[in-house]
Formats: structure tokens, sequence, C-alpha cells
């Protein structure tokens, strides 16, 4: 027994160090990558990533080479640098609205899903200009990925932004009677950047982008729980009321042709208000401008999805989950066209904040 | 031939719970809920629960028949086929489990080189492993049963993580429910059998088990979590993925836990993969004693001889299969071998062994 385990033994040291090492200190660890439209229908690549540097704010660096797929601008990049790029802490894949909505970013996408080394919960955005000069720019001390993941992340969770990210877009897109979206970030300066709408796509292309204005309608619409903040106008004067609790319901009420009525709940905060007192007559009336407002903008914001044939809501997918035999040709034939929606909101203003 | 087993050697009967759920859970849980969404979609779950009806008949069919003859698979086959066919029947069976294993450690090898190590080595690998394979065989049919006890309860935990895929799972992809025809539901059930495979091994340690007749409900119920954990996974994976993203996702298991960030750890599925060699250790060990038990018995060789032959058996076909057609070939010609072994071989068997015992008992009268 003790030669068999002396041998056992043997083997682990000779196994040792068989397979290729990656130490954190020797490797190129990318933490965001984006993508330009190049020339001659090649693609140009950008990666960044974090130096670390001694009793200092880590270094922003980047590296850029034009090709036609993504794994050899990678091996391209390789060229530039001397340690070996690994991909496994990508944080951030940003692509250029230009790119987006000419050749779409499919075919981008598919190395992401397919390496084993890169989460599912990566951040998927749009750049408006281009994504080069947006990612040298230096966006804070932790990294220009770092930064522009942490503050969509932030925004999808605290304010209007609606969720995604690589594994909501790439689940939304091959989902059935849905299309997929994802944030638009734009730079305003060296050192600032703002998340500026969201854009919608359509066969892997951007077709369609909505302004930050009714980003808080959207998300009211697709997300099971949404926090933002918005205005609502009065005759007394103006209110700004956060959402802190909302939930949306569909609800399949007539088929042929198909009838869907949502139903928004929102409960809200009254953060800021421009009027003289706050009286206890005004919060019912707030309550009910807010509804309105919420009917109203909902339903142009889907009318104007139904005029670019997109559903990013997903009534298509809803109404499959509510019919055997679903046939989504049809759908997308007439069926969307003919869909009657309906949008009732419910708003409760639960606090006015610490003063009347 | 039937010779006894000293007390000391066997296990009780709850043990058969482990040792049949051990062999369940393998690799085909990894992969398991694209194969069965191919023909039924999103309504493959109930797929699952007629699977399970399906095991319980044959796990009470083979019970049926063990408890008549008083011994394993090959006491069954000389029962039914006398003394020199019988024998020769059981060489399949060999090749058998030699086939179960070899799938096993093919496709766990094939995980690790996709997702952690491409460059790894089939053949060092599969030694390394065999020879820890073998150092719990040659421990005896206890250790083997310490082993599998362990596989379950330790990687336990790994349950509780797929839970952290609900904030982006949508139960509504399981809507409507029954979409499918009846026949699309079945073929799905049949495409499950790889999955749950492995519940045969019974038929070859039965005469291991202490009162192995009390060990009944044991393995009835090892087959009901079998079932609940396959279902449950199933569920989760149908809402986490649409359905043609699932189509596209070769391990649907592990690409889940691409989701999982934990504060101290960035990604989850290293910690899993590695840990699920702990969950097929079990199952090879428990293949290849069971085959070299075959062998033993049939060639008169002591286990100690048997078992290291299987073992290099397995070690060289798993080197020779190297791309993913063969691998796919493999798995496919295996969950066909363990379809037609279990669901028509042993209910034939079962027909077989009545209509024998009728016939002796007959001439027994006359």
């Amino acid at each position: 027994m003790v030669k068999k385990l002396l041998f056992l033994l043997c083997i682990v040291f000779l196994l040792n160090g068989c397979l290729q090492k990656e130490i954190l200190d020797e490797v190129n660890l990318i933490d965001g990558i984006g993508f330009d439209d190049a020339e001659d229908g090649k693609i140009k690549g950008t990666a960044t990533m974090s130096v670390y540097l001694k009793d200092q704010k880590p270094e922003n660096k980047t590296f850029t080479s034009e090709s036609e797929i993504k794994k050899t601008i990678l091996q391209n990049i390789q060229r530039q640098a001397a340690d070996p790029i690994v991909t496994g802490n990508i944080e951030l894949v940003l692509f250029s609205k230009k790119l987006a909505s000419e050749k779409g970013i499919l075919e981008l996408v598919d190395p992401f899903q397919r390496d084993p080394g890169v989460g599912s919960g990566i951040f998927l955005a749009i750049v408006e200009g281009e994504v080069e000069e947006f990612l040298n720019g230096d966006y804070g001390i932790a990294g220009n990925a770092k930064n522009i993941s942490t503050s969509i992340k932030t925004n999808m969770e605290r304010e209007d932004l609606p969720k995604t990210n690589l594994q909501r877009f790439l689940s939304d897109f091959y989902q059935t009677g849905k299309t997929p979206y994802l944030p638009q970030i734009k730079q305003i300066s060296k050192t600032n950047a703002d998340l500026n709408g969201v854009c919608f796509f359509k066969h892997g292309k951007v077709i369609h982008t909505i302004p930050p204005e009714k980003m808080f309608f959207f998300k009211l619409l697709v997300d099971k729980f949404s926090e933002g903040l918005h205005q609502v106008e009065m005759e007394e004067g103006k209110a700004a009321i956060q959402s802190i609790r909302s939930s949306n319901k569909f609800k399949l009420t007539k088929r042929d042709p198909y009838e869907v009525v949502i139903k928004i709940k929102v409960d809200g905060i009254i953060n800021e208000y421009t009027g003289n007192d706050l009286s206890s007559k005004d919060i019912p009336k707030m309550e009910k401008a807010f509804e309105k407002e919420i009917n109203e903008k909902s339903m142009e914001l889907i009318n104007e999805f139904r005029d670019k044939r997109l559903d990013p809501i997903g009534f298509g997918k809803f109404v499959k989950t509510k019919t055997r035999r679903f046939d989504i040709n049809e759908w997308w034939d007439h069926q969307y066209d003919e869909l009657t929606i309906k949008v009732h909101s419910d708003v409760t203003i639960v606090e006015a904040g610490v003063i009347q | 031939m039937n010779t006894v087993i000293p007390e000391n050697k066997k296990v009780s009967p709850y043990f058969v719970f482990f040792l049949i759920y051990t062999m369940q859970i393998g690799v085909g849980v990894l992969g398991y809920q694209r194969i069965i969404a191919k023909s039924a979609g999103h309504d493959a779950w109930i797929s699952i629960l007629i699977t399970g009806l399906a095991l319980h008949v044959i796990i009470w069919i083979m019970y049926k028949m063990l408890h008549t003859v008083e011994g394993d698979l090959i006491s069954i086959h000389m029962f039914i086929f006398g003394k020199v066919i019988g024998k020769y029947m059981n060489v399949f069976i060999i090749f058998y489990f030699c086939l179960l294993a070899i799938t096993v450690i093919r496709n766990y090898i094939e995980i690790i080189q996709v997702w952690m190590f491409p460059e790894l080595s089939r053949f060092t690998f599969t030694l390394v492993f065999l020879l820890l394979v073998l150092y719990i065989i040659f421990g005896g049919f206890r250790v083997i049963t310490g082993i599998a006890f362990y596989s379950i309860v330790l990687p336990t935990y790994i349950l509780l993580i797929f839970l952290f895929t609900i904030p982006f799972a949508d139960f509504s992809n399981l809507l409507p429910i029954l979409d499918h025809s009846f026949k699309e539901i079945l073929l799905s059930s049949r495409d499950m059998t790889l999955t749950v495979l492995g519940f045969e091994t019974i038929l070859i340690f039965y005469p291991y088990i202490k009162k192995p007749e009390t060990s009944k409900k044991w393995a009835h119920l090892a087959i009901i979590y079998t079932i609940c954990t396959t279902l449950y996974l199933a569920i989760i994976t149908f809402a986490y993925f649409s359905p043609v993203q699932l189509e596209k996702n070769i391990w649907p298991t592990l690409t889940m836990w691409k989701i999982v960030q934990l504060p101290f750890i960035e990604r989850f599925e290293y910690i899993g993969i590695a840990n699920w060699m702990l969950v097929i250790l079990p199952n090879i060990c428990i293949t290849i004693w069971c085959s070299s038990q075959i062998a033993k018995k049939l060639f008169s060789i002591q286990m100690k001889k048997s078992a290291p032959i299987i073992a290099l058996i397995c070690l060289i076909s798993t080197s020779f299969i190297e791309t993913r057609d063969q691998i796919n070939f493999l798995s496919n010609l295996t969950a066909k071998a363990g379809f037609y072994f279990n669901f028509v071989y042993i209910p034939l068997l079962f027909v077989i062994m009545m209509i024998r015992k009728k016939v002796k008992s007959r001439e027994m009268d006359g």
C-alpha cells in the first residue's frame, strides 16, 4: 500500500505544471473591449485594460487594431503587448452606433457567448460616436471599463435605465416575439460619459433609439421593479415623484383580434414640490396627473415601437405563452398591428418627505 | 458459482439510495436540458416525470427478478438461458458497463478541455483518474459506497447555486403547458434516458446488500430524488434560457453558472467543474467494479486482476476518442445501448423468467 501511495505521489509531482499557467501579475487582463466600423469592411477593435502601479491610481491603457473577426483583433493586439492577453475579466463591450446600425453586432456578440472565460453578466452598450475615442477618455480612478460598467449598473438598479446584460440581450434576441435593446452612452467630455438613451434592435441592427425622458416609461413596461424619478406638472406647481416600487401585469382579455391590458402599479414618494403648500387635497390630484401621464406616454411608446416593427416589451412572447400552436409569422404579418393595447396605471403616493 | 459474500463486506440497505442516486447524477446532468428540449421544447419537464414513472417500473421488475434468483444478473442469465449460453450473455454486460465508464470519463474530459484547459492530455488525466478509481475499488465495495455517499453529500450546495439565476429567469417561458404532442413528449422521455442511466448497476451489487429485499424502498426513493433534481434543474433552465438560446448551449447547466458572481469569486464554473470530479468519481468506480465483478465470476479470476484489465480497456478507448463528433457518437451509442438494455432487454428477461418459472414449477409438480 505504501508503495502504491508513493507511486501516486510521484505522478502528482510529475504532472504538476503540465498545463499552461496564468498568473495574475503576468497576464494582461482586458476589462473592456469596443468595436468601430473601419474601412474595407473591416472592424476596428479597441481593448482597454488597467495597469496597476504602486501607490498610484491605475492607469488606463488601450490597444487598437483592425481586423475582420474579434479573435484576430485580439491576436493583433497581442503583438503590441508583452504579457499574454486574457479575456476572463471583461466587464464591458461597446459598439459604435454606426457599426451597430449598418453592419449589426450579432457576429461580434457570438465570441462572447462562445468563450467559456467570459461571464454572462457583462454589460453591452452602444456608443454614440467613436468607440476608440470613447475608450481613450479617463472616467475615474477605478479604470475606464470598470467605471462605465458601474455607472450602467447603478443606473439600472436605482434609476430609469432598463436592465440589460449579455444574458438578457441574448435571451431576448433568441426569444420568439421579442426584440432586444441596449443602453446608449455618449462621451460628453474627456472625463465624463452620459447614458443618453436606449437603442432597439431588429435582426442585430439598431433601428430605433429613445431619449432619456422616455426611459422611465419604458422601464415601467419591461422591468418588474423600477426605481426612477419623474417630474409631474400640475396647475399648482411641479413635483418630482420617485418611484420606490412598481409592478406591471399583462392580461390577455380578448382574442381575434387580440387585446392586452397592462396594469402598472407605482408606489412613489414626493421628492420635490414647487407649489406653495402640499395639502392632502393635492396628493390625489397629483396621483391622477401622474397616472394620466403614464397611460399616455406608455401608449405613445408602444405605438412608436409598433410603427418601427419592434417588440421590445414582448407582446408577441406574452401572447405566445397564452396560445397553443402560436404562429410567429402570422403575428408579425398582421396580428401585431391588429392588437389592441390598453394601459391602466395606478399610482399611490405613500410619502411626501419630512415637511408638509 | 453463487459464492457466499461475508457479512462484513456487505452494506446496509439504505446505502442503495446513495449508490443509485450517485450513478444517475453524472455528466448527463450538465447538458440534458438541451437534448430533451429538442423534441418537446418547454414541455420537456413532463417527459422527465414520464421517465421517472418508467424507472420505477423497471426498478420493480429488477427487484422481482433479483429476488427470485437470490443473486445477481449472472444468476438471472443462468436461470433463464442455462449454464452455457447464460454464461456468455454476460460478456455483453461487461462491455456495457465499460461503455458507461468510458462515456462518463470522456465527456468529463471534454468539459475540462472546453471550459478550463484546452491542452489537457486525455491519456494522462485518465491514467491518474483510473489509478485513483482502482485504489478505491481495491478497498472493496464498502469503500466504494463511502465514496458514493460523500459524492452526494458534499456537492449538495451546488443545487442552491442555481438560485442565482432566478433574477434572470422568466418562468412564463414554461407556458403554455402541453403545447407539444404526446408523441413529442414521449420522444423526449426517451432522450432523457442517458441522463438517468446507471441504476442498472443494482443488478450486479444486489448480493452485496444486507437483507436485500428491504432495500427496495431506498431504490425507489433514489429514483424519486433523481427525478426531483433533474426536474428542478430543467425548470430553472427553461426559465433562464429562451428556447432558441437553449438549442445553442451544449452545457446549459454550466452556462447558467456563468451568471453567478460571489464576493470572493468572480466566476463559479471553475469551482463547479472541479467539484464535479467528485460527482463522477463513484460513477466510474461503480461501473468498473461491476464490469470486473462479472469478469471475475465469469473467468474465475481475482478482482485484483480483472479490475486493472477493465481499467486498461477504458484508458485505451478514452484516448482514442478525439473530436466532438466522436464523443457525440459515443454518447448516442451509450444512450441507445442503455435504453435497449433497461427498457427492452430487462422487461424481456422478466417475461421469459416468469414463463420459465411457471414451466419449472410445473415440472416439479409433474
